[in-house]
């Protein structure tokens, strides 16, 4: 077959490759450069901003958005959504918690076990969604209302703080004056990009996403890699959950709840499409340190707290305008 | 600026120059589709466009009816230039573009995309609901498609013919059909023709883009051709031309037709046997396709040819029946198409855009697709494996790219098609089926598949090509079934396949 003497007119020497303009790069980088930019405006603002201790905090914080902006990433990617992803993070974290304070396991085995309920949630999320056909969107959206009200009654509208030293240990512990937190985001990084670009299951999921008959049609069990997607995506709920509970060593009654946009954002900004089958762990990264490094910024050049919310939003706007100018011109 | 409505002829004047492009380029990105291209229409013709799947027809034709914008070149209306027009400005100056891929609303009904932005108005710009309904009534007469009916839930012919029927009593001035017929019937595509030579009379242009020679030569007063972006050649006078005239503007060189040389099958080769095939719309108690034979299945839309190889391939639901290979035992039909790739069953969809590939895939990823995936023998992919199976179909299809790392949605449907093949050929099938694989590609790309189809099978494999071209069955297959009401009807082999007795049982 493979010598079959075709019609060989398909590469003409010389032919022009893509061009690949100056613009073009800028727009293709522009979360990175947009990141860089608005690090040298705020540390013109005050050189407080360039401390190592300031940088250690981005990476704490860019650390629980950043394992859920994954999570989000997996539905987004096989052209789902999952909105309860921010109220599984609070949900489980409780389940585990109480494990560990009223139950009294053992804080590793506690973690473990909210960890798993929150895979649990997101595998059920998925089997409503393709084998019941239910919406995506407002089947999470329900399911975000339900976990957020249990974790009300789970809490019974107080703060969780009791929390065992050993359950606390990843959120506090430092080497060398560092953060062992982040080190869990760099796993998850790994670990996800490896799955997108290595494995059958990422190839399946870019599939799946960018057109789900032909997926079916090509031998790949669409309804199997759409359940998979948000196994693991409530997997790093759940992993995301236990982190921001020992970082903080509480569990409010609506833990979570304010991560939902930003969990929603930070992918859209890094370039994943809410159509399916676009986007990289890479791309994901820039638009969690990118909205990290904007509400970090904001607060430390003490901008008025009135006007945070604001400000925050029309910089996150400006990088999604760039970005569908990218879209449009470049594809 | 708008361009003006197109004033209307008393006297269809043949000489008058309705459309014209003057230097037009187009590039995507690095890629250039048109380079200079000069082209006048004149009014009160059916002006034939020809050319190589990726010769730029369906850009050019995109750039006229305002669909595209060009990056350099002035297209004139009227003669009048145009700058900066949009599809609704020439849909106003009486321009429709028939695209190439259907364009359908799923969720509106079929009345209602037929009717889509030549709505009945009644004063205020308040659509006029009875007035569309009994409009769309009319127009679908005859079609068998049903008004009320979710576009979304019709099959790939109706939705085309919905685009074409649109166009055609849109009042306007000058349609362009792009690859009109490659999706139709033959009753259908008279029934075009037709329609097409009253509107005709009545002073309208047309600009029909076709790759089949004798549709050009049947309905078209003047042919241009597109060769790689560049106008090649064309005429003014159809009708001292003939078919080859045409495939070597096309091709540049003369082109053979491809012609199986049928293979002598002994009682004793072993075969591929098929027992109590059953499912809503088939129902065949048995039947043998012998390995290296070319089986082709024809019949009108809905005869069960196309369900049957569906259903072989685990995407019909309800089946029952069973498969057995020569060196295999009897087994129950695949329930899903991973199982069929694996017991060596491929199948590829007539419609590619909707069932064949991933569009914003690369070409590579877009082949390796099925063997990778649907044949994992393991968690990780193998790069090896990938670079090997995109290179060897990549470079053997002849795909038009600048490399194999672009996406499938940047290529000129042929070139898609081809990539579609390269990924159930890369599965390495022993029953292959393939589902109306030359349509809407261009004379010479559709000798290459066909030649595909025939040494792919004298290495032993099995092909069932299911095809309405009547050409395609005469030159390149073994045996012809002819299937009605999910049965066999007919059946026709070697020597007795011929035009007149398919036509006569079609
Ligand atoms: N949207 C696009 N982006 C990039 N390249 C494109 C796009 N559309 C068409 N092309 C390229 O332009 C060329 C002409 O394509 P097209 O006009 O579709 O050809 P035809 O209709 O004659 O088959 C091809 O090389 C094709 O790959
Ligand atoms: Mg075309």
């Amino acid at each position: 077959m493979s010598d079959t003497a075709m019609t060989t007119s398909a590469t003409k020497p010389g032919s022009p490759g893509r061009k690949t303009t100056a613009t073009g790069w800028i727009l293709h980088n522009v979360v990175w450069i947009w990141l860089i930019a608005l690090v040298v405006i705020f540390g013109m603002f005050n050189e407080y901003f360039f401390t190592i201790f300031n940088l250690q905090n981005i990476m704490v914080q860019a650390t629980v958005l950043g394992i859920m902006a994954l999570a989000m990433a997996l539905p987004l990617l096989v052209a789902e959504i999952d909105l309860s992803i921010p109220a599984n993070v609070g949900f489980s974290a409780a389940i585990g918690a109480l494990c560990n304070t009223d139950l009294g396991m053992p804080f590793g085995i506690a973690a473990l076990i909210g960890i798993a309920a929150a895979t649990l949630i997101g595998f059920f999320n998925a089997v409503c969604i393709t084998k019941l056909k239910m919406v995506s969107l407002i089947q999470t959206l329900s399911m975000m209302i339900i976990l957020q009200g249990a974790l009300l009654a789970l809490t019974q509208g107080r703060t969780i703080t009791s929390l065992s030293s050993g359950y606390v240990w990843i959120g506090q512990e430092t080497i060398g004056g560092w953060p062992v937190m982040p080190i869990v985001f760099l796993l998850a990084i790994v670990g996800m990009a490896i799955l997108l670009r290595n494995t059958v299951l990422g190839r399946s999921i870019y599939a799946v996403g960018g057109n789900a008959v032909a997926s079916n049609s090509a031998g790949i069990r669409v309804d199997r890699v759409k359940i998979l997607a948000y196994s693991i995506s409530g997997f790093l709920a759940g992993v995301a959950g236990y982190l921001l509970a020992s970082w903080q060593m509480a569990i409010t009654s609506n833990q979570g709840a304010s991560y939902l946009l930003y969990a929603i954002a930070a992918p859209i900004i890094g370039g994943v499409s809410v159509f399916g089958g676009r986007g990289s762990v890479i791309g994901v990264l820039g638009g969690v340190l990118l909205l990290t490094v904007i509400q970090v910024g904001l607060a430390i050049i003490s901008v008025p707290s009135f006007y945070v919310g604001m400000i925050g939003g029309i910089m996150i706007f400006i990088a999604v305008g760039i970005d569908a100018i990218r879209v449009r011109y470049f594809g | 600026m708008k361009p003006a409505p197109l004033q209307e002829t008393e006297t269809p004047n043949a000489d008058r120059t309705i459309l014209r492009v003057e230097n037009l380029g187009k590039n995507y990105g690095g890629v250039v589709a048109l380079r200079d291209v000069d082209l006048s229409i004149r009014a009160g013709t059916i002006h034939g466009l020809l050319g190589e799947n990726g010769a730029g027809k369906s850009t050019l034709v995109g750039i006229m009816s305002g669909q595209r914008q060009p990056s350099s070149g002035t297209i004139y209306l009227d003669e009048q230039p145009l700058h900066h027009v949009d599809v609704q400005a020439m849909e106003e100056a009486g321009v429709f573009l028939v695209t190439q891929e259907p364009m359908i609303i799923d969720h509106l009904s079929a009345a209602e995309n037929l009717m889509l932005g030549i709505w009945p108005k009644r004063r205020f710009g308040f659509v006029n609901w009875g007035k569309l309904r009994s409009d769309a009534e009319r127009m679908l007469e005859g079609t068998g498609i049903p008004s009320e009916t979710r576009a979304g839930l019709l099959d790939a012919v109706a939705r085309r013919k919905i685009n074409i029927l649109r166009a055609m009593f849109s009042g306007g001035k000058v349609i362009i059909l792009d690859e009109p017929t490659a999706a139709l019937t033959v009753d259908d595509r008279a029934q075009l023709f037709d329609f097409m030579r009253r509107l005709k009379s009545e002073g309208v242009t047309f600009i029909f883009i076709s790759h089949f020679n004798d549709e050009i030569l049947e309905i078209c007063d003047a042919v241009s051709v597109l060769r790689d972006g560049q106008y090649a050649g064309g005429s003014e006078d159809v009708g001292g031309m003939t078919s080859e005239d045409l495939s070597e503007l096309v091709l540049g060189r003369g082109l053979v037709l491809f012609e199986r040389k049928r293979p002598v099958f002994e009682p004793s080769t072993p075969a591929i046997e098929l027992r109590n095939i059953r499912s809503a719309k088939v129902d065949l108690p048995e039947l043998r396709i012998r390995s290296g034979e070319v089986l082709g299945i024809t019949g009108l839309p809905g005869g069960g040819g196309k369900e049957l190889a569906r259903v072989l391939f685990g995407l019909e639901p309800g089946r029952s029946g069973t498969i057995r290979f020569p060196d295999g035992e009897e087994r129950e039909l695949p329930e899903h198409p991973s199982e069929a790739f694996a017991a060596g069953i491929a199948y590829l969809s007539d419609d590619r855009r909707k069932d064949g590939s991933i569009a914003q895939m690369s070409i590579a990823h877009n082949i390796s697709l099925s063997a990778e995936v649907a044949l994992a023998s393991g968690a990780f992919l193998k790069p090896e494996q990938e670079r090997a199976l995109s290179e060897r179909y990549f470079g053997s299809l002849g795909i038009k790219a600048p490399d194999s790392g672009v996406a499938v949605d940047t290529l000129s449907g042929g070139n898609q098609q081809k990539v579609c093949l390269g990924r159930v050929l890369a599965t390495e099938p022993k029953l292959l089926m393939l589902d109306e694989p030359t349509r809407g590609i261009d004379v010479g790309v559709k000798q290459d598949v066909l030649r595909i189809v025939d040494e792919l099978s004298r290495t032993g494999v099995s092909v069932i090509i299911i095809s309405t071209d009547t050409d395609e069955l005469v030159r390149a297959v073994d045996r012809v079934l002819i299937f009605q009401g999910g049965r066999v009807r007919e059946e026709l082999a070697g020597e007795n396949i011929t035009r007149s007795k398919l036509r006569d049982l079609g």
